[in-house]
């Protein structure tokens, strides 16, 4: 199984430990909104929120069309997220407290911490963000000791890691060929 | 003469009421970490270059390339006018009976000139600050190249009057924001975003926390901002302390970088006030838009510039930028006092 947890503790029962089964079928997804993002222009990751085995936000990174750098897909998912409660008058925190973030790349710093504020319970995530990311790769914001930043959040990470890094590649490849950085640069 | 201007605390023009200090790197900021070392006395002090030259080879003092071999001798009227570093305490196998003769009985080194061996505690990293440095050197002296930048603003004396100023009005229009968002029954939390060049204001947002529960005020700026240059995703027209002003010219050099490629690098050039530290969430998001400057009232208790990380100084990330806190800190600080009394 290619599936781990990370930081060591197990999830309880009212946390949703989202089974096998749930993580590829929702991860699917996800990926589907990757490559969308990609076929935009912008960085391929995707995201989906789940509660109740139902999808209540969904997105993408939309960062060049909103001019936005903080636009990343968790971001956009967890707007629809609010909008949803909105619609059913349901109290926000008791939803995420119950909602699984799936995402192709792991979180970055900020999206780690928006979704501490809104004590999301749970995230899978694909591969890892040397670059950004916020669940143990640049910051532990998922565990740090961050009493009036919302929530810890358990995550799950390894699923499909190989093909989400091979999106990053190929769009930071097409984005600017004549960058230069001589670690990739052919001629 | 000088006319007399009556200066009223807190209004606009009392910039001599607060100090603007910067938020350093932890390697900056930390105390001076020391390491044990063995030094001796040089008693002959024709032999000094070439003890100094015999125990380069002998007990090299990797990584300590800022530690000066020989230092002149503190006490007044010794003896011996210098002494010398020999080698790190850690550099010895049996370092529990080193003498000048055991350390000098393998080949290499011939201890003539040397007297009896102590102990000496060095800095084992070079001083990065000039309160670094002092420090240091009460220890053992090393070598410092001096960021006079840092040395200046360490003392609070890096802005100008009149930069101070403008930093005052900046502040004081995020210090109004926050007030606004406070009577809405709103965290009073406040930010302006200024272009930096030409102190242009660009934006002005507050917390709106009510509609969205991250909306804190720099995520709303940050928006704000892309809106003024045709994006953003949300409208906070309801909000009348909410506002941004579109560039004068369609032509902006600011963004035409051609190093940002596809990115909208969207604060860059731009400076940013907010009324007290951003949280984690907001620190980030201000790496991701690559603002130039930021200056904060208050300290908070999470904070991720200077209290709890600092976000902008941390290597692993692409972009980093410079902070100052304490612009107006009174009055940022009376924002949160009246928060906690209406908790209360
Ligand atoms: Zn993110
Ligand atoms: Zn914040």
């Amino acid at each position: 199984m290619e599936t781990k947890t990370e930081s060591g503790s197990t999830f309880t029962a009212q946390n949703h430990y989202p089974s096998e089964p749930e993580i590829d079928k929702w991860m699917n997804e996800a990926f589907n909104m990757a490559k969308e993002a990609l076929e935009k222009g912008e960085v391929p990751v995707g995201c989906l929120m789940v509660y109740n085995s139902e999808v209540v936000g969904k997105g993408r990174n939309e960062v060049n069309e909103s001019k936005n750098a903080t636009r990343h897909a968790e971001m956009v998912s967890v707007d629809q997220l609010l909008d949803w409660c909105g619609h059913r008058d349901l109290d926000v925190k008791s939803v995420c407290e119950r909602t699984v973030l799936y995402v192709t790349v792991e979180p970055c710093v900020m999206c780690a911490a928006a979704l501490r504020l809104l004590q999301v319970s749970s995230v899978v995530f694909g591969c890892r963000n040397d670059r950004f990311g916020g669940c143990g790769s640049v910051l532990d914001v998922s565990s740090a000791d961050l009493p009036q930043t919302g929530t810890k959040f358990q995550c799950v990470s390894g699923h499909r890691a190989e093909e989400a890094v091979e999106m990053l590649k190929t769009f930071y490849k097409q984005e600017n060929p004549n960058a230069p950085k001589p670690k990739t640069r052919k001629t | 003469m000088e006319p007399q201007v009556k200066r009223l605390k807190g209004s606009l023009y009392d910039s001599d009421s607060w100090t603007a200090l910067p938020v350093l790197s932890d390697d900056q900021s930390q105390d001076i970490q020391l390491v044990q070392a063995y030094a001796a006395p040089i008693v002959n002090k024709r032999e000094t270059s070439r003890l100094v030259r015999e125990l380069n080879l002998r007990y090299p003092l990797a990584g300590l390339q800022h530690i000066k071999r020989v230092r002149a001798c503190k006490e007044k009227g010794s003896p011996h006018p210098l002494e010398v570093l020999v080698c790190l305490v850690s550099q010895v196998p049996d370092s529990k009976d080193a003498t000048t003769d055991s350390l000098f009985s393998s080949e290499g080194v011939r201890p003539d000139g040397l007297g009896e061996l102590f102990v000496v505690q060095v800095p084992s990293r070079p001083p990065l600050t000039r309160p670094q440095f002092e420090l240091a050197s009460k220890h053992w002296p090393t070598s410092f190249h001096e960021d006079k930048q840092v040395t200046v603003a360490l003392k609070g004396e890096l802005f100008s009057s009149a930069q101070k100023a403008n930093m005052h009005g900046h502040m004081m229009s995020a210090v109004a924001a926050a007030r606004a968002a406070q009577e809405l029954g709103m965290e009073a939390v406040g930010a302006v975003v200024v272009d930096s060049a030409t102190q242009r204001v660009v934006a002005v947002g507050h917390d709106c926390r009510r509609d969205h529960p991250l909306h804190h005020a720099v995520m709303v700026c940050i928006d704000l901002v892309a809106r003024s240059q045709g994006g953003g995703c949300y409208s906070f027209d309801k909000y009348p302390e909410c506002r941004f002003t579109a560039p004068e010219s369609s032509h902006d050099d600011r963004v035409c970088d051609s190093n940002t490629g596809s990115q909208p690098y969207i604060c860059t050039g731009y400076d940013l006030y907010v009324t007290r530290e951003p949280c984690i969430m907001c620190a980030m998001a201000l790496v991701h838009s690559r603002i130039g400057c930021l200056f904060y009232g208050t300290s908070s208790a999470d904070g991720a510039l200077g209290t709890k990380f600092k976000i902008h100084s941390l290597k692993d990330l692409n972009h980093r930028f410079e902070v100052y806190r304490g612009v107006l800190r009174s009055q940022c600080e009376d924002l949160n006092r009246n928060r906690k009394d209406l908790e209360n």
